[in-house]
């Protein structure tokens, strides 16, 4: 059964005090805390294993290996994907530059065209940016309507700047033969619309038969139970610090296909096969595309976390964030309904543990750190999607994130201390 | 704890020399990337000198306040004299106390400034 009292135990930080107060952690959209068993295993790992993998014959380097590998199966096997299919990265941007230079140098050219959404973080916005900008192919972003979600058609915006030309539409606008790479997030960062998978995949499939297809799963991965296959996706890129592991590691997963076509994205040690002073060939998958040592720590980190996800049951994560995120819906629409905040985001059933709002009248780093005075961890500013929180018609938002750890108590606290804010600066 | 000292709430909401300045020698426009604040700095300059100064934008109330107070001090000051104030003498004119997550909002306007010679 679900215990959230019991959860919290488990994560030592919430012994800390802020200011003097309990920590009310909001933020984990941003980051999430971390539960002993991850920090123990990585603790452990240093004092009990540390070896390089793939080197040595010797027993502690063996070991070393055997950690990675069965990391490496447990991610998979949380993703529904094939081990040799996940490969080790820092982080979730990296993962995506990772597809944008390996597989969009060979596979992108003038004319072409890459579909992202306006919901899109930085991390899977800028690489496609910059892609277009390099092959001269058009950036195509789809649009979202006032409650963040995104259009199915809406009429069709053209302007070009810098040397990138940048069409805004819906979907069916924007997916033709001449859309190759399609990449959008599972769930928006800011305002925590969830985007329907495997429906968005089959409208792809029907309409650019030929574009294949990244999920951004940073948001996403953490929150819900996921299956690659099942979703008919390409690419999943997330990282390990949303989801109870450790800052350092992310995870590209691929499917083998594609991936064993394309060329390797960093060069250097461990990632080759045969190495001449003219040249070398490529390890297989996923070596390939894992040049040097890698974070092993963070990985056994990283496979411990999902273990303990796994545990505790991604649907009753996904259960119990949902019930946070109604209770806090319907607290905020009061404080809304009184004139205190604005709330942005979508009023359906679609979208994750995350609250987007504003103080009325006060800037959202003020109302952050008042909060931060009573304990309350909450992000402010433009959170890494400067387009979408502008397209609000505002520079900035305060945005509370929830996790498996956070309680309807914290949130009527956040609540009693967001009506503090406005005392202070009005 | 609190960086929100009377003086800086006292800026915040009777902002000084906020405003255009006709016949400005410069114009300079600087941001903090992590909230989208953008802040207009209009100067008159006379041999190397500040003679006058406003500005304009949108921001939270440390950066508003930390752009109404550096207004006051700044006439009569060469780049050197700017330079040696340092974003130290911002954090003092705020109060004396302002955490490293609202730096990037004290020393808005401050930086501005230094493009403005």
């Amino acid at each position: 059964m679900f215990d959230v009292e019991k959860i919290r135990a488990e994560f030592p930080i919430f012994k800390r005090k802020v200011n003097g107060n309990n920590l009310v952690y909001f933020d984990s959209g941003a980051t999430s805390q971390k539960p002993e068993a991850v920090i123990e295993a990585m603790n452990r790992y240093y004092r009990e294993t540390n070896a390089n993998i793939h080197r040595g014959v010797y027993e502690m380097s063996a070991e070393s290996t055997r950690l990675v590998d069965e990391a490496r199966a447990d991610v998979a096997g949380f993703i529904g994907g094939r081990s040799e299919e996940v490969i080790f990265t820092r982080n979730t941007s990296e993962s995506i530059n990772l597809v944008a230079y390996a597989w969009g140098e060979e596979n992108i050219s003038k004319g072409d065209a890459v579909v992202i959404t306006k919901l899109e973080h930085h991390s899977n916005m800028i690489p496609w940016q910059e892609l277009c900008r390099r092959k001269e192919a058009e950036l195509r972003v789809v649009e979202i309507d006032s409650q963040g979600r995104l259009v199915e058609s809406c009429e069709k915006k053209i302007f070009e700047e810098n040397g990138l030309k940048v069409v805004i539409g819906g979907w069916k606008e924007l997916l033709d033969s001449k859309v190759k790479m399609v990449a959008f997030t599972g769930q928006s960062n800011v305002l925590g619309t969830i985007i329907p998978v495997e429906e968005t995949v089959k409208t792809v499939r029907k309409l650019s038969p030929s574009s294949v297809i990244l999920v951004d799963g940073a948001q996403m991965v953490p929150h819900m139970s996921v299956d690659v296959v099942k979703q008919g996706i390409d690419f999943l890129a997330f990282s390990g610090h949303k989801m109870c592991g450790p800052t350092g590691v992310g995870v590209l997963w691929g499917r083998k296909e594609i991936l064993n076509k394309m060329k390797p994205f960093l060069f250097g040690g461990d990632m080759v096969g045969e190495v001449k002073l003219t040249g070398a060939t490529w390890a297989s998958l996923p070596s390939k595309f894992e040049a040097g040592t890698p974070d092993i720590a963070g990985i056994v980190g990283m496979g411990t976390a999902v273990n303990y996800l796994k545990r505790i049951g991604m649907d009753e994560i996904q259960k119990h964030e949902k019930s946070l995120l109604e209770y806090a819906l319907e607290k905020m629409e009061g404080l809304e309904n009184e004139g205190v905040v604005s709330l942005y985001g979508p009023k359906d059933e679609m979208r994750g543990g995350a609250v987007a709002f504003n103080v009325i009248g006060v800037h959202s780093h003020d109302t952050a750190q008042i909060l931060d005075n009573y304990g309350v961890a909450v992000r402010s500013g433009q959170h890494c999607a400067a387009p979408l929180v502008e397209s609000f018609g505002v520079t900035s938002m305060v945005r509370a994130t929830f996790y498996l750890y956070n309680t309807k108590e914290e949130i009527d606290y956040m609540i009693r201390k967001i009506l503090e804010v406005p005392k202070v600066f009005i | 704890m609190s960086d929100y000292k009377e003086v800086i709430i006292d800026h915040y909401k009777h902002p000084r020399n906020q405003g255009e300045l006709a016949e400005a020698d410069k114009v300079v426009e600087d941001t903090n990337s992590s909230c989208g604040d953008i802040i207009k700095i209009f100067v008159r300059m006379s041999e190397g000198r500040i003679v006058d100064m406003k500005w304009q934008g949108v921001g939270c109330a440390v950066s508003t306040a930390g752009a109404s107070l550096l207004s006051e001090v700044v006439v009569g000051m060469t780049k050197s004299d700017l330079e040696d104030f340092g974003e130290e003498g911002v954090v003092k004119l705020l109060g004396g106390e302002i955490t490293l997550g609202r730096m990037k909002c004290a020393t808005l306007a401050y930086r501005g400034l230094l493009k403005a010679f």
